[in-house]
């Protein structure tokens, strides 16, 4: 496990020693787990020695650096596993219990030495002593308790991991810092390449480059990457000492171990999702008395599961205890007097859940020592906001709970709105905003009680901020509406907040500001857009804070009212964007098609061929709605991406963001337009996204004038690192593999090396070139081309598609 | 003792930073501001890909913000990690100083001393030798708290 170095006699003893010490704690860390599944199955060849290993190299290496302590510990471990293995000695919860002391004496000794401080001096005897009790001993204490407390399965096997090496993060810092250099000096580049006449053959190297710089910031940011695995680890360790603790019995399963995630969100996941399970297993899961009384298996089943679902990480922290009793939760946030009895009645089961995430509540009739110290669901789901994620619950009384956190892939991009407010632009994460309007919005109405704003949208009442009020900056004056955004901070109750207008919807990569900027308190970060101007990100929670917003469960009621009403008639509410289309008409398209908004040079704008394109990126877009000719010089564009191809929409200008039915009102199946629906008492169309997808050109324009090519063989090495560079050097599309659901487009071309995918290409339907590594053909019959005769292989994959 | 120093002028002030603390010195661009921050965080303002937090340090030692069109030079500093651009009025030169540093003399002005440490001599002058950390930690990050 601890690889031992040849080079060691070139490498100084310090530097030995912090080499013995990290990768000492990297192995711990690891083996917490194996030592609980290996007791839970003590066959389990394979776990034994890992740990034997674990301890033999510890002993072997703590000879040569001459640290007498962890030499001891881990030979009296030693000593025991081999007897273990030897089969002379069962590995019963005593021993393991012992051997897990052992343990983390290493690992504290190893922090201690790597700190620099002094050797805690406690008494390691004792420890040694527990370790060599007489197994009849160890027998009385687990009379009736045969089976091990915990039993883990975890899905994977034994670890295995790939051939690493150990790099300091902060190269990898700089690594990425250079790479973001060179985006910023390619954007840069870009600019002055469009302000001068169009070169084709620059234009081919450019966009060389281009790739090249993309491919290189996808891999590096891949080395941020970690599997969850890490954020695992603990836990078979926890489940296990907190059951022995409680009495309870737990059947532990961890799934999803291989999914990577970025080393700073697995950071930051840590201490949610350890009070998650502490919780479940405090409070969820019951003693096996009331377990059996209830009628369900004796030991409880806890499952952890994490998997990649787009761009986000989900963890599914599932149990089959109690649950959570939500009548518990009302009386008690009743008694602390943030919940009106009347208000209370009138609740649904779904907003009684989330009352556990009201700081200080808890339903733990006592303070235990593992939950219920008043760090409660409203600090989790706190830590799990501030990160962009989501927190769902899923609560079946006396059946189970399970847990749902939805985290981004990585904290450094999130999906955010640029919103202008006293002249300067601020980013804020697009999942705490619930709602914009503008504030000539005929369902908002602002009235002033007392220097207090309020807002009421839709007969709630929301408290209401300018945030330049909680800046203190100047609010200068406009001539159109602002715009309200209505933000949902983590912790606390949605509150209605106005800028001068929302500009713009676009991915960010967040950095964290100096100390200095976060001790506002109203930032979470910043960003640097590619304009080179940096922008700070807002901190909704931080603004309500600033701003000494009243923080009470408002006339949710109303609301709920408003809801029911809804769900009785069954309308299912979609996010769509009003706006203003070039000839007038208002109308709404799906939110979740558009991109985003930007402002687009109008002569950009071009017709070729009758279809209307613009230039964007590089690269001609397609125009959803034909129109190409504008009489202003900027026009705002919604940008829509269907799952490949992406269209531009000129429109006059966005409204903002309403609910809409999924289904119009009225279904009228014409052109461009679905139907009408009925928004806040005006009637608007809706567009289409089947028929506007659809009315589009087949393939991009680009595309269409060099087409794809797939290559069969795509583990091939040679396929992968000759013949696809060539070819997309040579502008092609390249496709590795076929494509799963064998779509294939009759303008693509299969290159394949074996003359039976050939054939299977053929009767799928496109044409194919056949490759062979000898330079002669193998008879008259022989189609294929030689591999290096490129002049024969461009030829033909032109030829094919002529 | 043949520390390098780096000779400036702050708030008509000489002053000396040790080289080591220096990281280049630019001619300030573009600075955002941050709303909400006292008037010693001058913005935001980003070098190549890294962003840096200007600091107004005149702001900090005599409490009047340096105005915009007089905002020339600062001094790049990674502090604790992060990036900072420290704001001088001009920079006069790099040089050894073969006494290395003096002690304090004088009654110091109450605005200085929680961030000069010594003196250093060159051509006939005293510096005053500051160290840019105490410009965050001890004095900004206090005035933000």
């Amino acid at each position: 496990m601890v690889p031992m170095r040849a080079s060691w006699g070139r490498l100084g003893m310090d530097e030995l020693l912090q080499e013995f010490i990290s990768e000492t704690q990297e192995t711990l860390e690891a083996l917490a787990g194996e030592v609980v599944a290996w007791e839970a199955d003590p066959s389990d060849r394979d776990r034994l020695d890992a740990i034997f290993r674990f301890f033999h190299t510890v002993k072997g290496s703590c000879g040569f650096l001459n640290l007498p302590r962890f030499e001891r510990l881990s030979h009296a471990a030693e000593d025991v596993l081999s007897e273990i293995r030897a089969g002379n000695r069962s590995p019963d919860p005593a021993t393991v219990s012992a051997v897990l002391g052992i343990m983390d004496r290493i690992g504290e000794l190893a922090e201690a030495v790597a700190i620099g401080a002094a050797l805690p001096n406690e008494n390691d005897d004792f420890l040694i002593g527990a370790l060599s009790a007489m197994p009849d001993e160890a027998v009385v204490e687990t009379v009736g308790k045969v089976q091990a407390p915990v039993a883990v399965a975890r899905q994977g096997g034994a670890q295995s991991g790939p051939r690493t090496i150990r790099l300091p993060l902060s190269l990898i810092d700089q690594l990425m810092n250079g790479v973001s250099d060179m985006v910023l000096a390619r954007n840069e580049l870009s600019r002055k390449l469009r302000e001068r006449t169009a070169d084709p053959e620059l234009d081919n190297v450019f966009e060389r480059l281009s790739t090249c710089v993309a491919d290189m910031r996808d891999v590096i940011s891949k080395t941020r990457m970690q599997r969850v695995d890490r954020l695992f680890a603990a836990i078979p360790r926890m489940v296990r000492d907190l059951g022995r603790e409680l009495g309870k019995r737990i059947d532990l399963t961890l799934e999803g171990g291989d999914v990577e995630m970025d080393r700073e969100m697995v950071e930051m996941v840590v201490d949610p999702l350890t009070h998650i399970v502490r919780n479940s297993i405090d409070h969820g899961i019951e003693t096996p008395e009331k377990r059996r009384a209830a009628g369900k298996p004796e030991m409880g089943s806890l499952r952890v599961e994490a998997r990649q679902s787009g761009n986000q990480i989900v963890i599914a922290i599932a149990d089959d205890g109690a649950g959570i009793d939500t009548a518990r939760l009302v009386e008690k946030s009743v008694l602390a007097g943030r919940l009106t009895p009347d208000a209370a009645a009138r609740m649904g089961e779904q907003e009684k859940l989330d009352l556990i995430f009201q700081p200080g509540l808890s339903t733990a009739n006592q303070v235990t020592a593992i939950s219920g110290r008043g760090v409660g669901m409203d600090v989790v789901r706190a830590n799990v906001e501030r990160i962009g994620g989501v927190i769902a619950l899923d609560n079946h009384p006396g059946q189970g709970l399970t847990i749902t956190l939805r985290v981004p892939l990585t904290l450094t991009i999130i999906p955010g709105l640029i919103v202008r407010a006293g002249g300067q632009h601020f980013a804020i994460p697009r999942a705490a905003v619930v709602e914009i309007l503008h504030d000539n919005n005929e369902t908002l109405q602002i009235s002033q009680v007392g220097g207090a704003q309020i807002a009421t949208i839709r007969s709630v009442r929301h408290s209401m901020i300018d945030l330049e009020d909680v800046l203190g900056m100047e609010k200068p004056v406009q001539s159109g509406p602002r715009a309200i955004m209505v933000v949902r901070s983590a912790t606390g109750v949605p509150f209605a907040m106005g800028v001068s207008a929302v500009d713009n919807h676009e991915e960010l990569v967040i950095r964290p500001a100096s100390p200095l900027v976060m001790a506002t308190g109203v930032y979470a970060g910043m960003t640097l857009p590619d304009n080179g101007k940096p922008m700070l990100l807002l901190d909704a929670a931080g603004l309500a804070n600033a701003a000494r917003l009243p923080n009470i469960i408002d006339d949710r009621a109303a609301r709920q009212r408003e809801e029911a009403a809804d769900a009785q008639t069954g309308v299912e509410m979609v996010a769509a964007l009003r706006f203003e289309e070039l000839s007038g008409e208002k109308r709404l398209l799906k939110l979740s098609l558009i991109e985003r908004v930007e402002d687009v040079d109008a002569r950009l704008f071009g017709r070729s061929g009758g279809r209307a394109f613009v230039r964007l990126d590089g690269r001609l877009v397609p125009v959803a709605n034909g129109l190409c000719q504008f009489d202003r010089d900027k026009v705002s564009a919604l940008r829509l991406k269907d799952d490949r191809r992406e269209a531009c929409y000129p429109v006059a200008a966005v409204l903002d963001i309403v609910q809409m039915p999924a289904v119009p009102d009225m279904v009228a199946m014409h052109g461009l337009l679905s139907g009408v629906a009925v928004i806040d008492g005006e009637h608007l169309e809706v567009v289409n996204p089947f028929a506007l997808f659809a009315a589009l050109p087949e393939e991009s324009i680009v595309e269409r004038a060099m087409g794809r090519c797939l290559l069969a063989d795509a583990e091939d090495g040679w396929t992968r690192e000759i013949l696809a560079p060539l070819l997309r050097q040579a502008g092609h599309d390249v496709v590795l593999g076929l494509p799963v659901d064998a779509i294939v487009d009759p303008e693509d071309v299969v290159l394949c090396a074996d003359a039976g995918a050939a054939q299977a290409a053929e009767i799928m339907g496109c044409r194919v070139v056949q490759l062979r590594a000898s330079p002669r053909p193998v008879g008259p019959q022989d189609g294929s081309i030689y591999r290096y005769d490129q002049a024969a292989l461009m030829a033909a994959i032109a030829g094919q598609r002529s | 003792m043949d520390q390098l120093y780096l000779l400036a002028t702050l708030a008509d002030t000489r002053i000396a930073v040790d080289a080591c603390e220096v990281e280049a010195v630019v001619r300030l661009t573009d600075i955002s501001p941050v709303p909400g921050m006292g008037a010693h965080v001058a913005g935001l303002s980003a070098l190549r890909s890294r962003v840096l937090t200007i600091i107004d340090v005149a702001a900090l030692i005599h409490g009047r913000p340096t105005p915009p069109e007089r905002r020339s030079l600062a001094i790049i500093a990674n502090i604790s990690g992060h990036s900072y651009g420290l704001m001088v009025d001009g920079v006069s030169d790099i040089c050894r100083v073969p006494e290395g540093e003096l002690p304090l003399r004088g009654q110091l002005g109450p605005a200085w001393t929680p961030y000069a440490r010594a003196l250093v001599e060159h051509e006939g002058h005293p510096w005053l030798l500051v160290s840019l950390a105490a410009f965050i930690e001890g004095g900004a990050v206090a005035q933000a708290a």
